[in-house]
């Protein structure tokens, strides 16, 4: 018989420069095309496993590693890294990391080039892989100008071209929408299909199983916890570290007994003086690439806008109007009676305070301090009020005792955290979120969003509390369930949809045009809607089913 | 903000040749003229003339290097001013010895001092200029066009196949395929930094002040990059970068053409060579009439 | 992560040299948005500060390949053209303060940061004076000239802007290396 494709084996191991192990006695054999599913939170050990697979252990990451990993029988450790990347091929979380040359072609051409295999059959195996993923059109376009789908399909076609028969998926669904995670999904299962070898590792276990992995492996502290189908999955497998489908949870919750608190945004008011009015906006960056058309909405006291739509809609482009970093070319956008036109950013910065999708992208000062007073400072408040401004921002985002520490050196949820508080110190009056939820795993991001939304009977939340609106653009349907009192739809620069999410999100023809992909959770609160009344999280549902 | 190469496709003779014939013919011409110290004019002229005629060959719009001209000539002259007031001396000797009768004078003081002395233009002074000029601009002629007839996309596999390591060359390839993404991370760190009230356009206070004020622009944009170098790292050895030598999939191959536009580059290495070593020809000159002239 | 070695040339230098050159040509369009001042014919071109971070943290062939390449990039964006002397020079310039990468053990440490600065300086002088020494030849102009006209405007400049600059950088650094854990 033929030895498995992948046979792991008591695998251990520990960073040379941390105390602690970081994945304890893994064993586990897959068989040609099998598709295991790898879940767990960030810290888990999955990102060490697959290092250990893909051989980057022990040859970047230096550290003690035991037991055994065996490609097709032959140990991992002993072979050339030359020869385990066309067994393994690894796709990164980040395509745009991931992709090294400045065009398509080339970017394919990269493997084989570097195993120094003859022109001819490196031409032969482009055009193989570029039929075979439907992206001949994609051949001669510059790497830069891909759309996030297009980018991770090159970079998957890099990886086919060294004809691997193992695919290690890393967090592939991370920089993508659920459009294109979708499509993307579908790509693996056709070629597990044809015999490759695919280990998926993702906290989106509602997403990931659209793709249908023979066997899930759920890990936590560097150890397995569960191994075996999907079809029936163990009270081990924890809802709040990986993101399970809804009607999973609820029945989770119920074995359990778990109770939750959760109180819904406030109910939508419409008869105050707007802040934010958009009037008949239209915007291009020249005549013939025009992004925004005729765009009317206003954002009034009291909302939680959740701004739905596909990656390239114009979502971002529509915000940057709101905060004045863009002007429209036709029509008006009037913050607080005002022409957007006629204020500088940094006047519009007094009503609206941006958080920028990744915080790294802000983040400078040497201490947590400084770079709260930054925008204060800009602004030109008295120097008594920036004081003030600043310990009550770290005050409530509980950044306590971190004000000397530098934001640079903080964790990603922190930073997230620090962001939040450098534009509440600005004291704007509406928050604008962009991509709450990106780069961080499941886990985080809940926990951040309650931080940020979760309010009680007798506390408003945190983001109610501090700011007149909130706006945050996303494309994670289940915030706007959960969170906002208001959604607006944006397909292909256009406003398509404008309303309370119960009447919004119900219409999934409008979805499906707009590629909005309905989530598990937003079809069992339409289920439900006659005995709850109102969307809410699946904890809370669980509570409605007798 | 968006990097836009300044590289157009364009149907041209100069973009057909080969990039290492160009750059050969390039050393050819700085060697030439230095290696053997050539200031004759009438070795520097005609060289001149066939610059130029290589820059007209290469069709490139006069919008788009206005500004760079404009640039070069007010770099030249003011380098070639500043040459020619501080000692009038370049490499040949025989400006020192300039007997020639001075054409004008222009008296430099300090207003109402006596500090300062006159400057004397002699014919000789002139030539000397107009030689260095034309000198210079050889250079530049030849410098310019290349970021706007070469494609970016060949930088690497020039330099690999001009017998750079494959390491060294792919450095190349990566800067370039990165550095639209760098700009786009500029530009949204930019955007980010204006939305927390920081403006660019009026950073205030003197010069030390002005370039502090430019941390929060530098400070988030290079430490991402150092981050995002660790998992770069990791994919290319996971895509066995430097296990092997690298087959490249572009190709160069020389035309006949390649071969008679580096042999003009040669040939006008040897002749400067020639002329220099065996006719002794290629020292500063003036025409013995102009100076017969300048001295009535 | 690994034990540093001065001259090693791998994947690790490949990408940081090209990352920093892309630094380089993206901030030389930066030089462009802002308006710094210039006093008379001094420039101040931040990127250079980045340059000399980058061989201070990444060691010489780094530095090398930023300061060659990465000065390619930003006269070819610009539209200049192609000098070869002066992207050896800057290429110099990123080398030299690459040569101090194993002196420094604290980013944030003040007699590291000045060491960091003094090699620094080092790197500009010897690579501004080797491009200035080269238009000697090239332009034949004489060496005062080549001193008051290349070299002293173009070393002030940077100069200025690696003491103020390099200082906050490697203090940056040493926040994310803290998170980073190695």
């Amino acid at each position: 018989m033929a030895d498995a494709p992948l046979v792991v084996e008591n695998l251990s191991f520990q960073y040379r420069t941390r105390p602690e192990v970081a994945i304890k006695d893994i064993s586990f054999e897959l068989h040609q095309g099998e598709m295991l599913l790898i879940a767990g939170s960030s810290g888990c050990g999955k990102t060490t496993l697959a290092r250990c697979i893909n051989g980057l252990i022990p040859r970047s990451y230096r550290g003690k590693r035991e037991g055994s990993i065996r490609l097709n029988g032959k140990e991992i450790a002993d072979m050339p890294l030359a020869d385990v990347a066309q067994v393994v091929g690894t796709l990164l979380q980040d395509p745009e990391r991931q992709i090294v040359a400045s065009n398509v072609f080339s970017e394919i051409a990269f493997g084989p080039e570097n195993l120094g295999l003859p022109r001819d059959e490196i031409i032969r195996r482009i055009d193989q892989v570029l039929k075979r993923l439907k992206i001949e059109y994609l051949r001669d376009r510059e790497t830069f100008n891909l759309s996030g789908g297009e980018k991770q399909k090159v970079a998957l076609a890099g990886l086919l071209v060294m004809q691997p028969s193992i695919l290690l998926l890393d967090e592939p669904l991370a920089s993508l929408d659920p459009a294109s995670a979708h499509e993307a999904l579908e790509i693996f299962r056709g070629l597990a299909d044809e015999g490759t070898t695919i280990i998926l590792i993702e906290h989106r276990v509602e997403d990931a199983i659209s793709a249908r992995p023979d066997r899930l492996m759920y890990m936590e502290d560097g150890q397995v916890r569960y191994l075996g189908g999907i079809e029936k999955l163990p009270p081990e497998i924890d809802h709040h570290k990986v993101k399970l489908p809804a009607s999973w949870v609820v029945e989770r919750i119920r074995a359990l007994g778990e109770r939750m608190d959760y109180v819904p945004p406030a109910k939508l008011k419409t008869d105050s003086d707007p802040l934010v009015v958009f009037n008949h906006v239209n915007f291009g960056y020249n005549e013939e690439k025009q992004v925004l058309y005729d765009i009317n909405f206003q954002i009034n006291r009291g909302d939680l806008i959740a701004v739905l739509g596909p990656n390239g809609a114009g979502k971002s482009t529509l915000v940057k109007h709101a905060i004045g970093l863009l002007k429209p070319t036709a029509g008006q956008v009037l913050v607080e009676g005002k022409d957007t036109r006629k204020m500088s950013v940094a006047q519009v910065a007094r009503v609206l305070g941006y958080v920028f999708q990744s915080p790294t992208h802000m983040l400078f000062a040497p201490t947590v301090k400084e770079e709260l007073a930054f925008g204060p400072q800009n602004l030109e408040f008295p120097k008594a009020a920036i004081d003030k401004s600043v310990r009550e921002s770290v005050e409530t985002v509980n950044l306590n005792g971190l004000e000397e520490y530098p934001p640079l050196g903080l964790s990603f949820g922190q930073q997230k955290r620090t962001t939040i508080a450098a534009v509440l110190a600005m004291q704007s009056k509406i928050m604008v979120l962009d991509e709450p939820t990106a780069g961080q795993d499941y886990a985080n991001y809940t926990r951040f969003m309650d931080a940020m939304c979760g309010a009680t009977e007798r506390k408003k939340s945190l983001l109610a509390e501090n700011f007149a609106a909130t706006m945050f653009i996303t494309h994670d349907i289940d915030l706007a369930v959960t969170y906002a009192n208001r959604v607006l739809i944006v397909s292909a620069g256009r406003l398509v949809a404008d309303g309370r999410p119960e009447d919004v999100l119900k219409d999934f023809d409008l979805l499906e045009r707009c590629r909005v992909r309905p989530s598990s959770l937003l079809r069992l609160n339409l289920e439900m809607f006659s005995q709850t009344g109102s969307f809410m999280p699946a904890e809370k549902l669980a509570q409605y089913l007798p | 903000m968006l990097v836009s190469w300044k590289y157009r496709p364009r149907n041209t003779i100069i973009q057909r040749l080969d990039p290492r014939s160009r750059l050969i013919f390039l050393a050819c011409v700085i060697l030439g003229i230095t290696i053997p110290n050539i200031w004759d004019i009438r070795l520097i002229f005609p060289l001149f003339l066939i610059t130029v005629g290589l820059y007209l060959l290469a069709r490139i719009e006069w919008k788009d290097v206005r500004r760079t001209w404009l640039f070069i000539f007010i770099l030249i002259f003011f380098i070639v001013g500043l040459n020619g007031l501080l000692s009038g001396r370049g490499g040949p000797t025989s400006v020192m010895q300039d007997t020639s009768a001075p054409l004008f004078s222009i008296p430099l003081f300090i207003p109402g001092t006596t500090w300062g002395f006159v400057l004397k233009i002699t014919i000789v002074r002139v030539f000397f200029a107009m030689t260095q000029i034309m000198r210079m601009l050889s250079m530049a002629i030849l410098a310019i066009p290349i970021p706007y007839t070469m494609d970016p996309n060949i930088y690497g596999i020039t330099f690999r196949r001009m017998g750079v390591s494959d390491k060294v060359s792919f450095t190349m390839d990566l800067a370039f395929r990165f550095l639209p993404t760098l700009a786009r991370d500029l530009s949204i760190t930019i955007d980010a930094q204006r939305a927390r009230g920081y403006e660019m356009d009026s950073l205030k206070g003197g010069i030390v002040a002005r370039l502090r004020r430019l941390a929060p622009l530098i400070v988030p944009v290079t430490m991402q990059s150092t981050v995002t170098g660790e998992e770069v790292i990791d994919a290319m050895d996971l895509r066995a970068f430097g296990t092997a030598p690298r087959t490249w999939i572009r190709a160069l191959s020389f035309a006949p053409r390649d071969y008679i536009f580096m042999g003009l580059g040669l040939a006008i290495f040897i002749t400067f060579l020639v002329f220099k070593f065996v006719f002794g020809v290629g020292e500063f000159w003036v025409p013995p009439e102009a100076l017969a002239w300048a001295n009535g | 992560m690994e034990k540093k070695s001065l001259w090693e040339f791998g994947t690790r230098q490949v990408v940081y040299g090209a990352i920093g050159a892309a630094l380089y040509g993206a901030f030389s369009l930066l030089t462009n948005l802002v308006p710094l001042p210039a006093a008379g014919n001094i420039t101040f071109r931040p990127a250079v500060a980045i340059l000399i971070f980058f061989g201070v943290a990444y060691g010489p062939w780094v530095g090398l390949l930023a300061g060659f390449i990465g000065n390619t990039l930003g006269d070819s964006l610009a539209g200049w053209g192609f000098y070869w002397n002066w992207s050896l020079g800057n290429g110099i310039m990123g080398m030299i303060p690459g040569l101090a990468m194993l002196m420094i053990q604290d980013y944030k440490d003040k007699m590291d940061i000045a060491k960091a600065i003094g090699w620094g300086v080092a790197g500009i002088a010897v690579g501004i004076l080797f491009s200035s020494l080269t238009e000697m030849f090239v332009g034949g102009i004489d060496l005062n000239t080549a001193l008051v006209g290349y070299f002293t405007p173009a070393f002030i400049g940077n100069l200025v802007v690696t003491v103020i600059l390099l200082p906050i950088l490697m203090i940056a650094f040493a926040a994310v290396n803290a998170r980073r854990g190695r």
